[in-house]
């Protein structure tokens, strides 16, 4: 008898989910749009081999780890898409000139990971991104922390955007990062550190190690709401990824969204240009 | 705020912790019945909290979803489930170490029998070294002990159970202490509630650990 069962974390959609699914992209991408946002669409598969300067095999949430990867008939190693990111800067870089810029793009599509980010969540992810390439000041930060914000209004939702700048732990030492990422201090933690996981830490303790970071995090909280936009200058991951500076994560009554700003990964596909973008996962939302 | 506590050895040490910082756990009574889930009162105020208690090896998993705001869970759970919530609080219960340890005669590394496949093969890995690894539920030694296989990767406390099959402990494959594990969700999004009960929760650590008369 043929198998009754999917594959782990993947699924169909019948009728009244895809009916849900496709309100929910409309909702976004009429959100998107009238910011001046215009969508392309990135392919499915791609090449594993212009990625691999990305790719760091320590860090085992390296999303290059989380993809499918096969031979194709040709005999090339190719990976089915996990991350839109690095796809649209290997899209838009070898061609980009500095009349385009800055380019206000959206995309949307399934991610597919071998391995869930969360213990038993889908491998199969509908996403919907948005990127402002070729703007790196503050002012592209503040636009699209609030697009991000305007998104989760769209449903109703009271969204929680919490935010950092992955820069100031870069700027500390191995140990403190360690300290930053577990939220374990030891007794010989210098007191930096302390501070930073038990909240008490200000931007002015930062800007003497981290003086870009604690500039650009101030012109942030100035702008934006404290009571929407929430500075947690202890919250790092493991492993900062392509990204540089702003990191957020976007909340409704669960994560909905999370991203950041990338300035050299365009530069790694040809052109040099600064990049903040996010992506919803459209299960999450709606 | 939902705390999830290990069934099995950590449970008492979890609860008189979690006591000594001022929290109202579930009495021994309470303990007696087939109920999983406990409500009381923050001691010094009006925060409601919600009790469960689940299988040491459940405990990453409640919380890495949200289903539990923070708990108590070993290293070895933590690593095995490849859990990603943070791990403010270090105790001194409860420690132990993780060892790679040879059937009687100590036989060439063949196949590893063990709780801990995902670490196994990290370890395994580290080393440059190649074996089979056979997932065995509990009892492990005994796949030694019967040359299931040639190895096992397991907890040792006291080393009393591999000196009395006269097995060979071999290697150190990790130190394992049990950690207070706080979920990103809750950490992001109610900060003041939960960096209050870290700082609780390490207050009292710190004071059960340099009670006289402990090491």
């Amino acid at each position: 008898m043929a198998k009754l069962t999917y594959p782990t974390g993947v699924r169909p959609l019948l009728i009244e989910e895809t009916a849900r699914r496709r309100r929910i992209e409309a909702r976004c991408i009429d959100v998107l749009e009238r910011g001046g946002f215009a969508e392309v669409t990135l392919p499915i598969i791609d090449y594993v081999e212009p990625y691999a300067p990305l790719n760091n095999p320590d860090d085992r949430r390296d999303t290059s780890r989380q993809s499918y990867r096969f031979i194709d008939r040709e005999g090339d190693l190719v990976a089915i898409r996990s991350d839109f990111t690095p796809m649209l800067a290997r899209a838009l870089a070898p061609s980009l000139s500095e009349e385009q810029l800055p380019l206000r793009l959206f995309y949307r599509g399934d991610v597919i990971r071998c391995e869930a980010s969360r213990l038993g969540a889908n491998r199969e992810l509908f996403q919907i991104g948005a990127e402002l390439v070729g703007d790196g000041g503050v002012d592209a930060d503040i636009a699209m922390l609030r697009l991000a914000s305007d998104l989760v209004r769209a449903f109703n939702g009271k969204p929680t955007i919490v935010y950092n700048d992955v820069s100031i732990a870069a700027a500390l030492g191995g140990a403190a990062r360690e300290a930053l990422v577990t939220k374990r201090a030891g007794a010989d933690a210098p007191p930096i550190v302390r501070n930073l996981i038990a909240g008490n830490a200000t931007i002015e303790d930062v800007a003497p190690f981290a003086p870009k970071a604690a500039a650009r995090l101030d012109a942030l909280r100035r702008a934006l709401d404290p009571d929407e936009f929430v500075l947690h200058l202890d919250d790092f991951e493991e492993g900062a990824g392509y990204y540089t500076g702003l990191r957020f994560r976007v909340y409704g009554k669960s994560l909905l969204a999370q991203g950041g700003r990338y300035d050299n990964l365009y530069a790694r596909f040809g052109t040099a240009a600064p990049a903040i973008g996010f992506t919803f996962t459209i299960e999450e939302l709606g | 705020m939902r705390i999830a506590i290990p069934k099995g050895r950590l449970q008492d040490h979890s609860l008189r912790v979690f006591a000594a910082a001022g929290f109202n756990v579930p009495t021994a009574g309470d303990l007696k019945t087939r109920r999983l889930v406990f409500h009381s009162q923050l001691a010094t105020g009006n925060s409601q909290l919600e009790w469960i208690f689940v299988k040491d090896c459940d405990v990453p998993v409640y919380v890495e979803h949200g289903a539990a705001d923070a708990g108590i869970a070993g290293l070895d759970q933590i690593l095995e489930h490849e859990c990603t919530a943070y791990q403010p609080v270090e105790f001194d219960f409860g420690r132990c170490r993780m060892m790679l340890i040879a059937a009687p005669g100590a036989p060439p590394l063949t196949k590893i029998a063990t709780k801990y496949p995902r670490i196994a093969r990290q370890y395994l890995d580290s080393r440059g070294l190649r074996a089979d690894i056979v997932p065995l539920g509990g009892s492990v030694e005994l796949a030694a002990v019967l040359e299931l296989t040639s190895h096992v990767i397991d907890l040792v406390e006291s080393g009393e159970t591999v000196r009395v099959h006269k097995l060979v402990m071999q290697d150190l494959v990790a130190e394992i202490s049990p950690r207070l594990i706080v979920g990103k969700t809750v950490y992001r999004t109610r900060p003041r509630e939960i960096r209050e009960l870290i700082a609780r929760v390490e207050e009292a650590n710190y004071g059960i650990e340099n009670t006289p008369g402990r090491r």
